[in-house]
């Protein structure tokens, strides 16, 4: 019963297996794409920084902490006077 | 420069000869690559445009650190590979709320020759079978991706994955069971 089960769970491996055979099949990329992105690769300088997002987003944090540090700054020499 | 100092790039020193800097070195192994890694990313997320978009992160972040690339003896690839497969886990992470790619969008694939009818039926069919293919873990997909579209040995899927021989038997073992599972699942018929 076991070695019946298990033949019929490697007939169905193998069906399986062929129909991932018969169905994934390589696709060409779009030629432009692919000579533009060898161009652009070609005219960029060896050394590349990639921008990081969350750099971006500590530069917004901390422009925005200096500007309101700098608003308290003021305002406190204002009363002041 | 004279004719005779330049080297002549081959898939032996195009490795070196990019780590030292040499932009040919590194277009000739885009060359090579570009058309895998496409693929490979292609059917791991099943949007064309997104995948030229994470093509280009591939080779512009292999581009920026080549210089710290380590030859540890396995193809150039595997390295590709690997940062393709990052840029996925990413991408999936930024995209949480598209998780179902739409079924439309593989409405361009192969079998173009047939009857509209039975191209329809077999576009169908691919779709079920790629989103029961993205159902399954990442290193299941990777697996069953450059098993079938790579057409490469096992030996050579543990060296780009990293593993053992014996490690990538028993994960195909398993990405199949778990394929079938997912393909029940989804309520796709094989036969």
């Amino acid at each position: 019963m076991e070695s019946r089960m298990n033949e019929l769970n490697n007939k169905g491996m193998f069906g399986l297996e062929e129909k991932l055979s018969s169905m994934l099949k390589p696709v060409m990329p779009d030629p432009v794409f692919m000579n533009h992105l060898k161009t652009k690769l070609a005219k960029t300088p060896a050394v590349l920084l990639e921008n990081s997002k969350r750099r971006v987003g500590l530069m917004v944090i901390g422009a925005g902490l200096f500007a309101g540090a700098l608003t308290v700054w003021i305002l406190g020499r204002l009363k002041k006077k | 420069m004279l004719e005779s100092e330049v080297e002549v790039i081959t898939d032996d020193n195009a490795v070196v000869l990019a780590c030292g800097g040499n932009p040919e070195a590194f277009s000739y192994l885009y060359e090579k690559n570009v058309t895998r890694i496409y693929n490979y990313i292609y059917y791991r997320i099943g949007s064309a445009s997104d995948a030229e978009d994470i093509t280009s992160r591939v080779f512009y972040r292999a581009f920026g650190h080549i210089n710290s690339y380590v030859d540890k003896g396995v193809p150039f690839s595997a390295w590709l590979y690997r940062i393709a497969h990052n840029l996925i886990a990413n991408w999936h992470r930024d995209n949480l709320r598209r998780k179902e790619v739409p079924l439309e969008d593989h409405l361009d694939l192969p079998h173009k020759a047939d009857q509209p009818e039975r191209m329809l039926e077999k576009n169908q069919e691919m779709a079920l079978l790629l989103k029961a293919i993205r159902r399954i873990s990442a290193d299941r997909q990777q697996l069953i991706l450059l098993k079938y579209l790579e057409d490469l040995s096992n030996a050579e899927i543990a060296q780009i994955m990293g593993r053992s021989e014996g490690a990538i038997k028993s994960l195909y073992h398993r990405a199949l069971i778990a394929l079938r599972e997912e393909m029940d699942e989804i309520g796709y018929k094989s036969e």
